[in-house]
């Protein structure tokens, strides 16, 4: 933003600083970062920080209970599952999964939207509609609908999970991007371009893209919390990771032969799972509300 | 106006045939015989093979295959189930209103408590009691539906032992399947015993219908809340303060109908998302609903009816969506009559 400059050490804060002044003021947005940052460290630090390796039997001690219960035990801070495994080393590793592939998923999602999406905001008449057509049918389409689809025609696991995931973000993105380009298009800026002669490649990359960042963050962060919690979901189903993989959901469904005796063996893997959700939410809001205040002061 | 209706039914059709072809180019794409994947029979002899390769034009090109499956399709023919030999469409016809008397429960939740929280929260935006509610509605659309729902069933089945853990109704109570509604069954299969038997259902219904509403009911307060808000800033509020209206008449008369308007679309897309729900927590609670049906079906790798449910629900979430669509455009008069239709 271009202002008038009398004095030398007045300065302005670019748009970027002004969002992260305004992410500031909410506490809440601030602690909601710091949780992800954690778990962000953990995805890529587990094999350092787990204090036992996640497939390591100790038969000594079955269904452990958490360690501030009675009859539980320093050794295994949050106890031990049926076949005597950490439950903390397996928690861990199993953010690492959760996380690390929903953030694949929704890296893959934002590219491929993005890009489908431009092209679809910058084409004319039947193309355009084809495309547009074509996508909006598939956001109507229940998730765990287009995962049972693909897990029927390739199998069950992980990879193809993530797959149908993608799937059902993606339009997402499309349905975003091409609204704002159309709306973009039709303004000044870009009409200015035109008369200079830029094609339409161009004028989205140099001109309609960079106005476009906060957009695509904004979906991105809404984008991982339903990919966190499609992933789990179809975890959970059986539908996604198997075994030996550990992924939380997938954790959650194994323990539930043993509710009864052991319920925190339930409990802990969705806390966890709400915990990511929670974080990546209210950054997300935070985010949401500082952009819409940054220009406010 | 003809002219909008024409545009969505044209939309309508053209996203309906996309689904009916999708669903026809399936059993081509799944692991095994593709005389299996199609009629859910394994034909035990030659004769019988051939018998099947004639009733479903195997031998004859893609397009005459296409238009015998067109055929049973819109005759309720939907082929058999591979694992059970019963007739897709009866079972669908028995799984589906199961899944949506769920829904509508959620959603009847959802409307009645997420709106009018939503607006009350958004007119009073900023005093103590809005925060409390926006941020119960980040924590309750965050949870993991599916552990949500374990949750409950510790909290309330285990520990408590208040309510039931799964299934519709007691299979004490004798209720005929009619409509699939079982509180419409229930008082039209003429028991002795009718308001023990509505108590029953209403009980098992609570938990299942918890879980998915929170979330669904979260999503709506912050939508409606967003939107009152958005409102209250315009021009002709301010208008209608300084001539003198109250709060209430004001809220009525001016701010009601306009924050409804952009709702209505962001609804429409979480359909699926509730579908989805619904599906998940009824393979939790035993709900005999259509989720719970596929995800059976997936285990056994049943494809004849995963083809046929995933064809009818994503036929049921399209229609629904697209004539929400219809409705928010026609009710909305300043959205654009030229714009293109979309679901």
């Amino acid at each position: 933003m271009q202002r008038f400059d009398l004095y030398q050490e007045e300065y302005h804060a670019s748009p970027l600083e002004n969002v992260w002044i305004e992410f500031k003021r909410s506490h809440l947005a601030v602690v909601g970062l710091i949780f992800i940052i954690i778990f962000l460290l953990i995805t890529v630090l587990v094999p350092i920080v787990a204090p036992y390796n996640p497939d390591l039997q100790n038969t000594n001690a079955l269904l452990l209970p958490p360690a501030w219960e009675a009859s539980g035990s320093v050794s295994h801070l949050l106890g031990t599952d049926a076949l005597g495994r950490d439950v903390f080393s397996r928690l861990l590793y199993g953010i690492r999964v959760t996380l690390g592939s929903s953030l694949f998923i929704v890296f893959v999602a934002m590219i491929i939207g993005v890009g489908v999406g431009a092209l679809a905001g910058l084409l004319r008449g039947v193309r355009s509609s084809i495309v547009n057509h074509l996508f909006d049918s598939i956001m109507s389409i229940p998730t765990l609908l287009i995962a049972i689809i693909v897990v029927a025609i390739m199998g069950t696991g992980l990879y193809n999970s993530m797959f149908a995931i993608t799937l059902a973000l993606i339009p997402q993105f499309i349905h975003q991007t091409r609204s704002f380009v159309k709306e973009e298009l039709s303004k000044d800026y870009v009409l200015l371009d035109k008369l200079d002669g830029a094609g339409s490649v161009r004028i989205f990359f140099t001109s309609i893209l960079p106005g476009m960042f906060e957009l695509i963050v904004i979906q991105a962060t809404i984008a991982l919390s339903i990919a966190i919690l499609d992933i789990s979901a179809l975890g959970f189903l059986s539908l996604g990771a198997q075994n030996p993989t550990i992924e939380l959901g997938q954790m959650l469904s194994q323990s539930l032969n043993a509710a009864y005796v052991a319920p925190w063996l339930i409990a802990l893997p969705g806390l966890v799972i709400f915990m990511m959700v929670l974080s990546v939410n209210i950054v997300g809001e935070g985010l949401r509300s500082a952009l819409r205040n940054r220009f406010k002061h | 106006m003809i002219k909008l209706f024409i545009r969505y039914i044209n939309l309508m059709v053209i996203t309906i045939f996309a689904l009916v072809l999708l669903s026809f180019m399936l059993p081509f794409f799944f692991p095994g015989d593709l005389l299996t994947n199609i009629s859910g029979i394994t034909p035990q002899s030659l004769e019988q093979r051939q018998a099947l390769e004639k009733a479903f034009a195997l031998n004859e090109s893609i397009f005459v295959q296409f238009q015998v499956y067109l055929s049973n399709f819109f005759a309720g023919d939907w082929g058999v189930s591979s694992v059970s030999q019963l007739n897709l469409y009866d079972e669908i016809a028995y799984a589906f209103p199961a899944t949506l008397e769920l829904m509508l429960y959620a959603l009847f939740v959802a409307t009645f408590v997420g709106i009018p929280v939503g607006f009350l929260s958004g007119l009073k935006h900023h005093n103590p009691a809005d925060m409390g509610v926006v941020t119960f509605s980040i924590v309750g659309y965050s949870f993991p539906v599916f552990w949500l729902a374990l949750v409950f069933i510790t909290l309330f089945c285990l520990q408590l032992e208040w309510l039931p853990m799964s299934g519709r109704i007691d299979l004490l109570f004798e209720v005929k399947h009619i409509t699939g509604f079982v509180f419409i069954d229930i008082i039209l299969s003429d028991l002795n015993n009718t308001k023990e038997a509505i108590e029953n259902a209403f009980r098992h219904a609570i938990l299942p219908t918890l879980s998915i509403s929170i979330v669904t009911t979260c999503l709506f307060i912050r939508f409606t809340r967003r939107s009152i808000m958005d409102v209250m800033q315009k021009g002709y509020i301010i208008a209608a303060k300084s001539r003198g209206f109250t709060q209430w008449q004001i809220f009525i008369k001016h701010s009601f109908k306009n924050a409804l308007i952009p709702i209505l679309p962001i609804l429409a897309l979480q359909i699926s998302t509730l579908v989805t729900n619904a599906m998940i927590v009824e393979t939790i609670f035993s709900w005999p609903g259509i989720g719970n049906w596929l995800i059976q079906a997936i285990y056994q790798q049943d494809y004849p009816a995963i083809r046929a449910g995933m064809l009818v629900v994503a036929l049921f979430v399209l229609t629904l969506t697209i004539t929400l669509e219809f409705i928010t455009r026609a009710i909305d008069p300043t959205k654009d009559e030229t714009a293109r239709a979309a679901v």
